[in-house]
């Protein structure tokens, strides 16, 4: 008690004495032009230690702070901090207005690694950051369409046009074949379950399961490129790292957020079709080149007097001006205690395709309370739901029919009676014109099917710091990535529909697909700053991690009248209409039959060293071994070491008087980093029985042909590296080379059928790719006219070194358009070369495989011919900027990628039920002429085949092209503008996105990432396209205010 | 401090030391089984005995049948299918999905077979159990891989030692790349399975392996090999034993519930349980339910036959339309079994063999007579007692090729008299021994040491 009540006493003392002491420092903080910086933090540097944060004005008030000289250090993300010495007066309140540099280095900046975060200037691996600016410039449902261009080395093939469509993302080039190609994506500590195949291609499309998160919610995103950066994970590490760092909230006062984004979508490119007249000449002279007289027999029984009188543009019954709008609001705060940051949003996407519209809702909440100095707790959770009404596109129909089996002599509607011999009335008029399939009728299709899926995404994350003493921390984080998604189609049925006939059908049928995905995450860190003297810093880090990931999928369970089971479906027949609109449905049919997938598992223990040397010698060790439940127990455990070493060279003394570089790093790394992307258990047996199988008895069998050798496909990875600052960081950037072997590559092989097995998945061959990137920012102007640009280039050398003797053919599995060659990149256009055109007889020349022309095609002769994966992608950004305006436009190119259009062999080949493109008018037609497309026919013999559609070089094309990206034209409004609307802060943009593109490749859009089938298609093939809707224009107007 | 660190060791360790290799375990999930969850006991290795024989009816319903007579001069081009056009036109291609999935069936076989030889000894199967399972195994990965050696490699006496390329006999599951072997050494490996197998094996069965089935084979087997003293040999060793005999109807194709005696192996299918195993013929042939179906005869071999007006075989099996086309009326049934070794095969087998081998033409003759006294419902087309060597090999060879239309024999008998009678047979003009007269291996079966098969040349 007594003690309790000296405590007291002197509390109340240091208190007066304090008032005493009330000297205070107060101002603004704002950037050059004067603009306010809510949020940068003040500190009084030495012994008094205090600390505020600016408010939404910028203004800041320090105070309790003693007489005498002091040092504030002012700073701000993005910003250079900068230190002000002052000597206050005892009693004194000083008025101090600090403006902050931009920063242009940003060498200072925090950068986010695996399982920590580390100052730029001490990294020895290759991370390049984006920042939530970089990332917000653009309106995409999804972020990382956002990253194209503006990292050096990251090659990112945005989705086509469809709204949901996922993008390709590539790290340094592509490293696997068999298994995914894709970089590890972690959001806030936790590792994504990112299944682009969950729903297959079904539609002619893939899923993107990164579209849950909402942009806006980022404030920065990482990626790491190398072994010093990316060994830390591991085997999952081979494809390079992204890291995504949500917002939370800052230092200062409530603040909130409102953007809200409007804008409409067209395609990049409209596609050309041919009219109902130059498709009936140009089947006449296919007809009659193939020695026929008389009317032509049209393609599926159409008439040729109702084909004239028809004349369908399926395109214009396709597209439309897709609306988009999207909404978001946030609130933030912090304290000493506490802060957090809380958001939602609302993303309404349709695309330009009519039916395609995927819409978003999105929840977060990201909180941080610090229990006591020693222990604080985090906690992340966010929820999305998404609604994405779909339309079947590609080869399954949409816009994928109107450029191809919706020919124009088709009507969309009957527009008289038809009347069957027997005196029967078929059809009214009005009725959806279905004579030639529905699927080729994509307007009938369109409406008359109802397709959603509904999707429920929830990851939430809780972690635990606690610091037992100084400079050591241990961190447990828990997290659980749940998905849930519902697959509900509707087909009516009778009359004027596309079940016609069915006596069970009744009103119609409605199929449900249930889907429930759980990813648990856990992990432990402890670690260590040791300062062993002022020249001598060491970093530990040591941490165990468990990974489950599993899915299940549900229907409902089928019983015979005495109650036995004899099956499960997922469809209800005479339903009124689909299961997430029929609460009838819902409530009456229980979907009890539970299938679980193959239940993968990590197992880790990793750990790192970092050593610095007088804060210019830098190395760092990494170890990571991971256990995988998809190898059997003589490979279960894989090790992932890695080294590197860096020089911050201008620390010397003899560099620091020079009087170019204020900056030159050089850096070095080596290690080997894994891969173990499988979907299945394939080192061991599987079995299935069937009942009364053969003979009435039952049978049991293998499914596979196990590989108990199977093992982790390794990396090793060699990257040197030089970062540079000139100019008094007027000029920055970075250099890199890097060498990336891949042995024990994981194949998904097409198995010699002697095997017994259609494939199997083997450690074979190697793998070798080599790059090098350059990156440069420059501010060219400062002051009141602002001029930056940033430029990055990759080049990427891609070859497969070997393939264990299997054959350019031997990779299994997907669409099958490129192939795997030993000495060749990855997705080698392996293909029958076509020479030219024959003027005589209008045949198709061929090469055979000594270059010789024949007239026969024969796949005996390919040989390869180009390749999908580009040379170099790169990006360059301007920024200029005049007072309150600015104007950035974003470039993106990809130099020396061949696009293999697997559509035009259909569209400009032989005489078929498909649409032509104009392309075809260059044919040949009479004896003498030099065309670049052969005789129509209808007989492919006439091209020297017996298979009607043939894969020759003639569709392989120049993929290159430079692409206006992003141009954003962009107004903040200052001070006075603000306090006149009540705001903190304000910016209204124009966004236009593929505004302009520039290349040879005749086709709709050079930059295609086609619906693939597994992993082994999406790392082979990109630049394929089949029908692929092109990637969409969007005029956009966004405006964000802070009040 | 003190205090943290161990808690702090204390929780890593406890981490640390989980049973890591244990959390990696993971059940297969669903109706997956793993290979020790699967073979558990006798009745699981016969199990997958069972579905050995569950992939051979697959490979008997119709399609390695169809393959081998699209290469002959029994049928016309294919309605539709480009895939089975490549086959009637000599050029098949190794993108040809159709021959890729006809091909994989009989590996299937030969990998659960061998798989059974390799784990048998880990139950207590008794000595004779264990011989019969061992001798069923060889019987059909034999039966198996010999259907593929006859579509994709050049016949028995294409060369004179046999050394050009055969086919990749498998007899055990190891999965190697290795190049093809000469034929010579496939047909030595075939016969050793069958020879070895066939004491071990029940006398006779419906669908399952017997010593009359392996007799069966290797009569056809040695036939095609030119030795036809052991070919004779082996069909006397059927044919003598009694339990066969021609019966009275030409069609031998019929349900389940229709004893076909001449039937010595059939695949068979189960009307009750609704398995149709005859889908290659029924689905190509049938012309009671397509009056367009893909397959139809030729008009020469339509005429070579009819002529004789009293041929049972002619009026009850195929029917002239429009005097253009030749319908086939043999497989105009929803579903039936595959007698794929039946009497009248080893009998005029049997009497070619005795001709051209110098045995008892007596006996050879009957043989033939046998077998015309059903076509013609008697004695009026018989050989007289005193044909010639000559005289009966044509009469087998005719009778031979209208009893045997569908089943995929035709070309094989043209190939044989081409490489061993060093006769000039063609088909459609082009030689028994062009490239394309045998089938393309799919591409999946090139690696650096397979070759595929030339092309060109028909």
């Amino acid at each position: 008690m007594k003690r309790t009540l000296q405590s007291l006493f002197a509390l109340l003392f240091s208190m007066a004495v304090w008032s005493l002491e009330a000297q205070v420092v107060r101002g603004t903080i704002t950037d050059k032009a004067g603009e306010s910086l809510p949020g940068a933090s003040v500190l009084a540097l030495g012994e008094s230690g205090a600390g505020t944060a600016a408010d939404f004005d910028g203004n800041y008030s320090l105070d309790g702070l003693k007489p005498g000289k002091i040092t504030l250090e002012f700073s701000f993300i993005g910003f250079d901090a900068k230190k002000v010495e002052i000597t206050l007066k005892e009693g004194e309140t000083r008025n101090l207005n600090v403006a902050l540099d931009e920063s242009s280095s940003q060498l200072d900046e925090i950068v986010v690694v695996g399982y920590g975060v580390q100052r730029r200037r001490e990294l020895t691996g290759s991370v390049v950051k984006l920042d939530a600016k970089k990332l917000n410039d653009m309106p995409a449902p999804s972020f990382e369409t956002a990253m194209q261009g503006k990292a050096a080395g990251v090659q990112i093939v945005t989705g086509s046009g469809l709204a949901g469509s996922p993008s390709v993302v590539r790290v340094r080039g592509i490293a696997s074949i068999g298994a995914g190609g894709d970089p590890l994506y972690i959001v806030d500590g936790v590792q994504l379950n990112q299944d682009y195949f969950s729903r297959g291609n079904s539609g002619g499309m893939n899923q993107n399961p990164l579209a849950f998160l909402n942009p806006d919610d980022i404030e920065s995103v990482e990626i790491l490129k190398d072994a010093a950066a990316t060994a830390i994970y591991g085997s999952r590490g081979a494809n390079g790292v992204i890291l995504i760092t949500t917002k939370r909230g800052g230092r200062g006062g409530l603040q909130f957020n409102f953007s809200t984004t409007q804008g409409i979508s067209q395609p990049s490119n409209r596609p050309d079709m041919l009219n109902a007249t130059d498709y009936l000449q140009l089947y006449r002279e296919a007809w009659v080149n193939d020695g026929n007289t008389g009317t032509p027999a049209l393609q599926r029984g159409v008439a040729w007097d109702d084909a004239q009188r028809t004349n369908t543009d399926w395109i214009d019954q396709t597209l439309r001006n897709g609306y988009k709008a999207f909404y978001d609001f946030s609130v933030s705060k912090g304290t000493e205690k506490y802060n957090y940051y809380a958001g939602v949003s609302f993303d309404q996407n349709q695309s330009y395709v009519i039916g395609d519209q995927f819409n978003r809702i999105s929840g977060r909440f990201n909180g941080d309370y610090r229990v006591s100095d020693k222990l604080s707790i985090s906690a992340s959770t966010s929820i999305t739901q998404t609604t994405y009404d779909r339309i079947d596109n590609a080869w399954a129909g949409g816009l994928g029919a109107a450029m191809s089996t919706a020919l124009p002599i088709y009507p969309v509607k009957w527009d008289n009676y038809n009347i069957s011999d027997a005196g029967d009335t078929l059809n009214r008029p009005g009725d959806w014109w279905l004579q030639a399939g529905a699927n080729n009728n994509p307007v009938a299709l369109r409406e008359l099917k109802d397709w959603r899926y509904t999707d429920l995404r929830s990851v939430n994350n809780v972690k635990v710091t606690y610091s037992p003493f100084k400079n050591f921390n241990i961190l447990a984080s828990t997290s659980m990535d749940y998905y849930q998604s519902m697959e509900d189609i509707y087909n009516p049925a009778g009359p004027n529909t596309t079940i016609v006939g069915s006596s069970t059908a009744g009103q119609g049928i409605a199929d449900r697909y249930p889907q429930r995905s759980y990813n648990y995450n856990g992990f432990l860190t402890g670690t260590y700053n040791w300062q062993v003297n002022e020249n001598s810093k060491f970093d530990f880090m040591a941490g165990t991690e468990f990974q489950e990931n599993f899915t299940r999928t549900y229907s409902m369970t089928l019983r015979d009248s005495a109650g036995n089971i004899v099956g499960n479906r997922n469809f209800v027949e005479d339903a009124a209409g689909p299961f997430y609109s029929e609460a009838d449905l819902r409530n009456n049919y229980d979907f009890d039959s539970v299938q679980t997938s193959f239940i993968s598992r990590f197992m880790s223990f990793f750990g790192r060293v970092n050593y610095t040397y007088k804060g210019k010698y830098l190395a760092q060790m990494v170890l990571r071994s991971d256990g995988s439940s998809r190898f059997g127990p003589e490979n279960r455990f894989g090790y992932f070491p890695s080294v590197s070493a860096g020089w911050i060279i201008s620390e010397e003394d003899w560099m620091k008087y020079n009087r170019f570089f204020n900056y030159l790093k050089v850096k070095s790394s080596i290690g080997w980093i894994g891969n173990a992307n499988l979907t299945n258990i394939e080192f061991e047996s599987r079995y299935r029985r069937n009942a009364a199988a053969y003979d009435g008895r039952d049978i049991l069998y293998p499914l596979n042909n196990p590989n108990p050798d199977l093992r982790w496909e390794t990396t090793q990875v060699i990257d040197f590296g030089l970062e540079y600052g000139m100019f008094e960081d007027r000029i920055t950037g970075e250099l890199a080379y890097y060498r990336k072997n891949t042995t024990d590559v994981l194949l998904n092989v097409s198995l010699p059928r002697v095997s017994g097995f259609g494939n199997f998945y083997d450690n074979v061959g190697a793998l070798l790719n080599e790059g090098v990137e350059f990156q440069i920012k420059t501010r060219n102007l400062v002051g009141d006219f602002r001029w930056t640009t940033d430029f990055n280039i990759a080049y990427n050398y891609n070859e497969i070194v070997s393939l264990g003797g299997y054959s350019a053919d031997a990779v299994s599995g997907g669409t099958n358009d490129t192939r795997t060659v030993v000495g060749e990149p990855v997705g080698t256009n392996f293909l029958v070369r076509f020479s030219h055109v024959d003027a005589t007889t209008g045949r198709p020349v061929y090469l055979d495989i000594d270059g010789n022309p024949t007239f026969v095609w024969d796949p005996a002769d390919r040989v390869p011919v180009g390749n999908v994966l580009p040379d170099a992608v790169g990006g360059f950004t301007n920024t200029f900027g005049y007072k309150q305006w600015d104007l950035s436009l974003l470039f993106v190119f990809v130099i020396g990628s061949d696009i293999y259009d697997s559509s035009s062999k259909r569209q400009l080949g032989r005489m078929d039920d498909w649409n032509k493109t104009p392309h075809i008018f260059d044919r040949w037609r009479a004896p003498g002429d030099e065309a670049r497309y052969p005789l129509m026919t209808l007989d492919e013999r006439n091209h020297g085949s017996t298979t009607p559609w043939i894969n020759t070089n003639l569709w392989l094309h120049d993929g290159s092209y430079l692409r206006l990206r992003n141009l954003t034209v962009s107004y903040r409004l200052n001070r006075d503008q603000l306090k006149a609307f009540g705001l903190k802060g304000a910016q209204i943009s124009f966004i236009g996105t593929n505004l302009l593109t520039f290349t040879r490749y005749p086709g709709l859009d050079p930059e295609i990432a086609r619906d693939f089938e597994n992993a082994t298609d999406r790392n082979m093939s990109v630049n394929i396209t089949y029908l692929t809707p092109p990637q969409e224009r969007t005029y956009s107007v966004r405006l964000n205010v802070n009040f | 401090m003190k205090k943290s660190i161990s808690s702090i060791v204390l929780a890593g360790g406890l981490l640390f030391s989980v049973g890591c290799e244990k959390m990696l375990e993971t059940d297969l999930q669903g109706a997956d089984l793993t290979e020790a969850e699967a073979i558990q006991s006798k009745q699981d290795v016969l199990d997958i005995l069972q579905s050995c024989y569950d992939v051979t009816a697959n490979v008997y319903n119709g399609r390695v049948q169809y393959l081998a007579e699209l290469l002959s001069d029994n049928l016309v081009e294919p309605t539709v299918s480009e895939d089975l056009t490549e086959v009637f036109n000599h050029n098949t291609l190794f993108f040809n999905s159709t021959i890729g999935g006809i091909y994989q069936d009989p590996y299937i076989t030969a990998f659960r077979a061998n798989r059974i030889l390799e784990v048998m000894d880990n139950f207590n199967f008794s000595a004779t159990e264990k011989s019969q399972l061992t001798a069923e195994v060889r019987f059909l990965r034999a039966i198996s891989q010999w259907e593929i050696l006859k579509l994709f490699a050049q016949p028995n006496g294409f060369t004179t030692n046999n050394g050009h390329a055969g086919i990749i006999y498998k007899t055990s599951t190891v999965e190697q790349i290795v190049p093809r072997d000469p034929v010579g050494t496939n047909y030595t490996a075939i016969i050793a399975d069958l020879e070895a197998a066939v004491d071990d094996l029940p006398q006779s069965s419906d669908y399952y392996a017997s010593q009359d089935a392996a007799h069966g084979f290797l009569a056809k087997i040695y036939f095609q090999a030119g030795d036809y003293t052991k070919a004779a040999e082996h069909a006397s060793n059927v044919i003598n034993s009694g339990r066969y005999s021609l019966g009275t109807s030409v069609d031998r194709f019929e349900v389940d519930t229709v004893v076909v005696s001449e039937a010595v192996f059939s695949t068979t299918s189960n009307s009750l349980l609704r398995d149709f195993r005859s889908t290659g013929f029924t689905d190509n042939y049938r012309s009671d339910v397509n009056a367009d179906p893909i397959f139809k005869g030729t008009l020469e071999f339509y005429n070579t036959y009819a002529g004789d007006t009293s041929d049972i075989r002619v009026k009850e099996l195929f029917e002239l339309v429009d005097d253009e086309e030749v319908l086939v009326k043999k497989f105009n049934q929803e579903f039936f079994d595959i007698p794929v070794v039946h009497l009248t095969d080893l009998k005029l087998l049997r009497a070619e063999a005795l001709a051209e081998s110098g045995g008892d033409l007596s006996v050879a003759i009957q043989d033939v007579n046998d077998v015309r006294e059903r076509a013609y419902g008697g004695v009026l087309n018989n050989l007289a007692s005193n044909a010639s060597a000559t005289e009966i090999i044509n009469a087998a060879r005719y009778e031979r090729r209208i009893e045997m239309f569908g089943e995929g024999d035709r070309i094989q008998q043209l190939k044989r008299r081409g490489a061993i009678e060093g006769e000039s047979t063609q088909v459609r003009g082009n030689a028994w021994d062009c490239n394309g007269m045998i089938i393309q291996f799919p591409i999946s079966e090139q690696t650096t040491a397979f070759e595929l098969n030339p092309t060109g040349g028909c």
